[in-house]
């Protein structure tokens, strides 16, 4: 379903964030994208996303090559992409359903297929008896609730993560991840990106290490593999 | 756009507007200040360009015809007179006339001209006045019409006529000027204000594209935002300035009799006609290019 192939990113003139990267990932797949920051996980979520362009190489989604969007075009495969992000950015201003809602409304859904998908997706991730409270209301585990259900009301093939538990404790953390796991169950295909080791090397998916650009590991059931792991100074001190 | 989305648009302009209750006071207070000062400066202008109209249709051109023309020259000055293509009026004063009308404006001393009144002892002349089409030109046409033969001499207020039409062109352009850069100001201090309101959503305006809005869809609340800012700051400044006109004429009719100003139904049409289309056009502008800077992402 994603197909990248000889993918290159260059900042300026100096910075290298992707190089040469190929990677192809399936209909249906779990996903997680590792590296230390710097390694090129937000710069490839940022590609899929089509935020940015790449300096050379392509993006097949669908069959489709994304760096050939026409500037218009773009609203389109972002429909088709559920986001979650870090800092869950949702519209402090309107309420928990108002925020799910507005997936489908920029779709130009009407109000009465809203009122059926959006109490669903809310469902799902167990926020129904919240709707009507305002994000500032809600836990930070909860505010990430909100956001995985506005990634998946409009029903898209894939939903991409960046960092989804970066600012969760650990316990919020493996919640959130398992609902990753129930939305990939019923076969939507997931991209986390995160340095979350312990999640990771848990939930036993395919892993992508990724190390200053270059894509140095990829195995299915993988687990956290730091490309940076030094010997340890003081060994039996903990780091 | 869908019907369904104009209802969504134009309810999301109202609720953003709503729930920006300062910002938005604060954008209707920069349209309806720019454009009431706007609006005070077109009632002077209106004024003055009325009054210049007023002075300019007095102006006339009085021909004194030479009292030893013969029958045959008077007809001849006649129709020329009555063919020039520069003249909008042609009149013939006759000295019994223009004897009539001395009495009259000497009122209460008229006696003092009985000896002047008979056939033969009357001294002034028979006359035409003459009104030009463009009232600029006058001197031209005077200039002209004094070397007919049967002309005896001209009259037109030279030296009066001249400084006059340059004073009233000059406080037209100085009008003009004023009211484009009042404009300018405007949309100035309205963009600013609503790229600050615009500022403040940016975040918003970035989940909207993650989500997959197209930029006409971020962009039609915001351009009914503007429209509906725009629209009440214009309101404001339309009634003030009505309300306050027409209590300036009520008191210059009571106290300057010589003065007559436009009147107030003209004036709050003409300024409301103006005026409301400016502030919505200022509205929609300044929210469209402020909106503008934040779609790229």
């Amino acid at each position: 379903m994603i197909e990248i192939s000889h993918l290159y990113k260059q900042f300026g003139n100096d910075v290298v964030a992707l190089k040469d990267l190929n990677l192809v990932i399936d209909r249906g797949e779990f996903v997680f994208i590792v590296g230390s920051s710097g390694a090129g996980k937000s710069t490839l979520l940022k590609l899929l996303l089509k935020e940015i362009s790449p300096t050379r190489g392509s993006i097949k989604i669908f069959g489709r090559d994304i760096t050939r969007l026409k500037g218009r075009q773009i609203p389109l495969l972002r429909r088709n992409i559920g986001m979650v992000f870090q800092d869950f950015r949702l519209l402090n201003d309107r309420n928990v359903f108002e925020n799910v809602a507005f997936t489908l409304r920029v779709t130009g859904a009407s109000s009465k297929e809203i009122r059926k998908r959006v109490p669903l997706s809310l469902e799902l991730v167990g926020l129904k008896d919240k709707q009507f409270k305002k994000p500032d209301e809600l836990s930070g585990g909860e505010q990430q609730r909100v956001c995985v259900a506005r990634a998946i009301v409009n029903r898209p093939a894939v939903v991409i993560a960046d960092e989804p538990t970066g600012n969760l404790d650990p316990n919020t953390s493996m919640e959130i991840m398992k609902l990753f796991e129930e939305i990939n169950v019923r076969g939507t295909t997931v991209i986390v990106a995160t340095h979350a080791k312990e999640l990771v090397d848990y939930f036993q998916k395919r892993v992508v290490v990724l190390d200053r650009g270059r894509l140095i590991s990829d195995q299915e059931r993988g687990v956290y593999i730091d490309a940076h792991k030094e010997p340890l100074l003081f060994p039996g001190g903990g780091a | 756009m869908r019907i369904r989305n104009l209802f969504y648009f134009l309810g999301e302009a109202l609720k953003s507007v709503v729930r920006h209750g300062w910002m938005s006071i604060a954008s209707i207070a920069v349209v309806a200040m720019t454009l009431l000062i706007l609006g005070c400066f077109m009632v002077l202008n209106f004024n003055v360009a009325n009054l210049a109209e007023d002075i300019k249709e007095q102006v006339q051109i009085v021909v004194y015809i030479d009292e030893n023309a013969d029958e045959q020259t008077r007809e001849n000055l006649h129709n020329k007179l009555v063919a020039h293509p520069e003249l909008d009026e042609v009149r013939f004063v006759s000295k019994d006339e223009a004897m009539e009308r001395l009495k009259r404006q000497m009122g209460d001393r008229a006696y003092l001209l009985d000896g002047y009144t008979e056939e033969d002892a009357n001294p002034l002349r028979d006359s035409y006045e003459l009104r030009t089409k463009v009232p600029e030109n006058i001197s031209l046409v005077a200039e002209e019409i004094g070397n007919y033969p049967g002309v005896g001499y001209i009259d037109y207020g030279e030296g009066i006529v001249e400084p006059l039409f340059q004073f009233t062109g000059v406080i037209r352009y100085i009008g003009l000027a004023f009211m484009v850069g009042l404009a300018l100001t405007a949309i100035f201090l309205i963009s600013h204000t609503i790229r600050m309101t615009v500022y403040i959503r940016r975040r918003e305006i970035q989940i909207m594209k993650y989500v997959g809005a197209t930029n006409w869809f971020i962009r039609w609340p915001f351009i009914f935002e503007g429209l509906i800012l725009g629209l009440v700051g214009a309101v404001i400044p339309v009634l003030v300035v009505q309300f306050s006109y027409q209590a300036a004429v009520e008191w210059v009719q009571e106290n300057i009799y010589f003065v007559t100003l436009l009147p107030p139904q003209q004036i709050g049409t003409e300024i409301a006609r103006i005026l409301m289309p400016l502030g919505v056009v200022l509205g929609i502008l300044g929210s469209t290019l402020s909106v503008r800077r934040f779609l790229n992402v």
